[in-house]
């Protein structure tokens, strides 16, 4: 014990001082940061600045404005944001709109980023799981499965350095103008941002490299710690990406002419900023699971052994596990950010939920059905590889009849895409019948309810093959049941009850709905975790023994992950309409205008095929690389599945 | 604990809190954001 204490003790001593040199170019750079950056972002360059500085000092003027978000003072250190015009200076173009070659370029690279970024956090938990249980045997399982995990990573890593630079290189090419406002504006971050790659590079290849060096005693929790290192350098590498996009939906740190006001934390720490860094670290990790997932049941599907298919089965399990774990919380942030979207600018909300880009919205909410469809169709696959779990099949088909309808009114849209003929004949844009559907307290209530219905299933198959042996087990039945029986009331009476009270009133029904549906995640699962301690054992978990089913669909589940991710970051940036910096920078190219819903639709479709051909062509590579054997992969204890983070 | 393993009391006793609790959530939640869950009803 006195050893285990030193030993972690020690650890901490060395990853605090790794942190400490990890971010030791950032902190030498504060005081220019302070100062915004040392020469003022945006200014002219050094020469014309000695040559003013010769004409004396005294004449200098010094010239104040406002922030446009901030609204304090501050000495104007900047060049306002270029006026741009339709011409080849400004927007240098082949025969083909930038925009799209743009789009597919970022597109690919926040693929790629996110994977890398998810995927050590992964590992990170994976291994300290291995570290902390105290089964040697299922320890060593999971230590391959999280180098299973970082192996794939590291060659998505070299991909996304790859797009990093295609994706510079493509704004400086078609849009110079755009990109030069941008990084004169973040030109500490942006070189902060290069260091902290430099030091996730390092921190990853010692990390991966080092796997088998540092595999015992001390030098395993150095390893454990680098993994911690290497997660805070991804999530602050991603901060300050968000900064940039943050900048350009709801700029701050500037005046309305766009020009730096010396703050440079008033320019990174925008409305959005904070939601988008939550809401991103969930959906990458939602994404990253999802990918792995698929990475999994690929390998299970190109298995040729019993004891490959039983691994990678688990693997897959673990993957989506983590995932949806991710995925059931990420509409709370996606509800923050849209509520600061809406208090930075309502217009800019109206936009996106209520008008122009309304219907995109109907897309998304089809393709978080898919998740959850998904996840709940694979976890009734994953009860055949239970023996005993047979009990539970007749009662799916009430799960699918609650899915279905949670799913086809949460995708029942308010109004419909028409042409000027059809709203004519229509006498306007409601319906007459559906106009009184597709309102948000009833597609609240129809997503709470797939969600739930979704609780229930990973409560139950929690219990596939295990009897709870408490005593008071039937109490403890009864009341899971009259709860979740009450809480689908109470979700359904909401979004019924939204129809009878007036619109500011309804607004608020949709946090006790949430309320309700959290409510079954938390307490179900604690209670129905305290109700299987020691549970009897009716029979094993057969690894490996699912259906073929169930890997495509996750499969699909990556896939639906990847398509919504595409759409939902076309939404956010189209968003912007016409300008490249919100109200302060306009887009002047002819590509200025917002596509039609089937052109995002095929260009998302583009990029998420794209995204998986090349990623296939990483797993192809990973199988490649020198095999480790899975661990003991074919013997699991039997009738006790290995414990993930989450879930069974 | 043997009392509440007799189904019918267990039944009562799970109802009766799992209604109070979910009409404190949505009373609670509702009055949390200025809103008055029981709008419909004092009108």
């Amino acid at each position: 014990m006195g050893s285990l204490t030193k030993k972690k003790t020690l650890a901490i001593m060395a990853l605090s001082a790794m942190i400490g040199l990890l971010l030791l170019p950032i902190v030498v750079s504060v005081p220019a940061l302070a100062s915004g950056g040392g020469a003022p972002a945006g200014g002219p360059p050094p020469d014309v600045v000695k040559k003013e500085g010769g004409e004396g000092d005294k004449d200098k003027k010094i010239e104040k404005a406002r922030d446009v978000y901030y609204k304090t003072e501050g000495i104007v250190s900047g060049l306002p944001a270029p006026k741009t015009g339709d011409n080849s200076k400004d927007y240098p173009r082949y025969n083909f709109e930038s925009r799209v070659l743009l789009w597919f370029a970022n597109q690919q690279h926040l693929y790629y980023g996110s994977f890398v970024l998810a995927v050590p956090i992964f590992c990170m938990v994976i291994e300290f799981m291995g570290v902390m249980t105290k089964d040697k045997a299922m320890g060593k399982k999971y230590d391959q499965l999280a180098y299973d995990f970082i192996k794939i990573s590291l060659t998505a890593y070299s991909l996304t350095a790859i797009l990093g630079g295609i994706l510079i290189f493509t704004f400086l090419t078609l849009y110079p103008a755009f990109f030069g406002y941008l990084s004169s504006i973040f030109r500490p971050v942006m070189h902060i941002y290069a260091l902290m790659f430099v030091a996730e590079s390092g921190t990853l290849y010692i990390y991966y490299y080092g796997w088998d060096k540092m595999k015992e005693g001390f030098l395993k929790w150095i390893h454990l710690s680098m993994s911690v290192i290497l997660n805070v350098i991804g999530t602050v590498l991603m901060f300050l990406a968000n900064s940039w996009i943050g900048f350009m939906m709801s700029p701050a740190g500037v005046d309305e002419q766009g020009r730096f006001l010396g703050n440079i934390w008033h320019v990174i720490h925008t409305a959005l900023w904070n939601p988008l860094n939550v809401h991103r670290i969930l959906g990458n990790m939602a994404f990253g699971g999802g990918v792995v997932a698929a990475y999994a049941a690929y390998r299970f599907l190109s298995s040729k052994t019993d004891e490959e298919r039983a691994h990678y089965d688990w693997m897959g399990y673990i993957a989506m596990s983590l995932g949806v774990a991710f995925l059931i919380p990420l509409p709370l942030p996606a509800t923050w950010l849209m509520r600061e979207v809406y208090a930075y600018r309502q217009q800019m909300g109206i936009t996106l939920m209520g008008g122009l880009l309304a219907w995109l919205f109907i897309i998304q909410a089809t393709m978080i059905g898919i998740l959850f469809l998904s996840t709940n169709y694979y976890l009734w696959q994953a009860l055949g590889r239970m023996r005993g779990a047979e009990r539970f099949q007749r009662w799916i088909k009430y799960f699918v009849f609650l899915l279905v309808c949670g799913f086809l009114v949460f995708i029942t849209p308010h109004t419909m895409v028409m042409t000027p003929a059809e709203l004519k004949a229509m006498g306007g844009q409601q319906h007459p019948v559906l106009g009184n559907y597709g309102v948000m307290s009833a597609k609240n209530g129809g997503i709470n309810v797939i969600i739930t219905t979704t609780v229930l299933t990973f409560i139950w198959y929690q219990r596939g093959n295990r009897v709870p042996s408490v005593s008071w087990s039937k109490f403890g039945n009864i009341f899971m049941g009259v709860f979740f029986f009450f809480a689908y009331v109470n979700i359904i009476w909401l979004a019924i009850y939204g129809y009878f009270i007036p619109a500011n009133v309804r607004v608020g029904l949709s946090v006790p709905q949430v309320a309700t549906t959290l409510s079954c995640l938390f307490f179900m699962t604690a209670l129905n975790l305290s109700m299987l301690k020691g549970a009897k054992q009716i029979g094993p978990i057969e690894w490996g023994k699912i259906s073929v089913r169930s890997q495509y669909a996750l499969i699909m589940l990556a896939t639906a992950f990847t398509w919504m991710m595409g759409l939902m970051g076309y939404i956010r940036s189209s968003v912007r309409l016409f300008w490249h910096v919100n109200e302060i920078m306009r887009d002047n190219s002819p590509w200025a205008y917002t596509h039609t819903v089937g052109f995002a639709a095929n260009m998302i479709s583009f990029n998420v095929l794209f995204f998986w051909i090349s990623i296939m062509f990483v797993f192809w590579l990973g199988t490649l690389a020198a095999k480790k054997a899975p661990v003991e992969a074919k013997a699991p204890v039997p009738g006790q599945a290995p414990q993930p983070a989450v879930g069974h | 604990m043997s009392a509440l393993n007799n189904p019918v009391i267990a039944v009562i006793v799970s109802v009766i809190i799992a209604v109070s609790y979910f009409t404190f959530v949505d009373h609670a939640l509702m009055d949390m954001q200025g809103l008055d869950y029981w709008y419909l009803f004092r009108k």
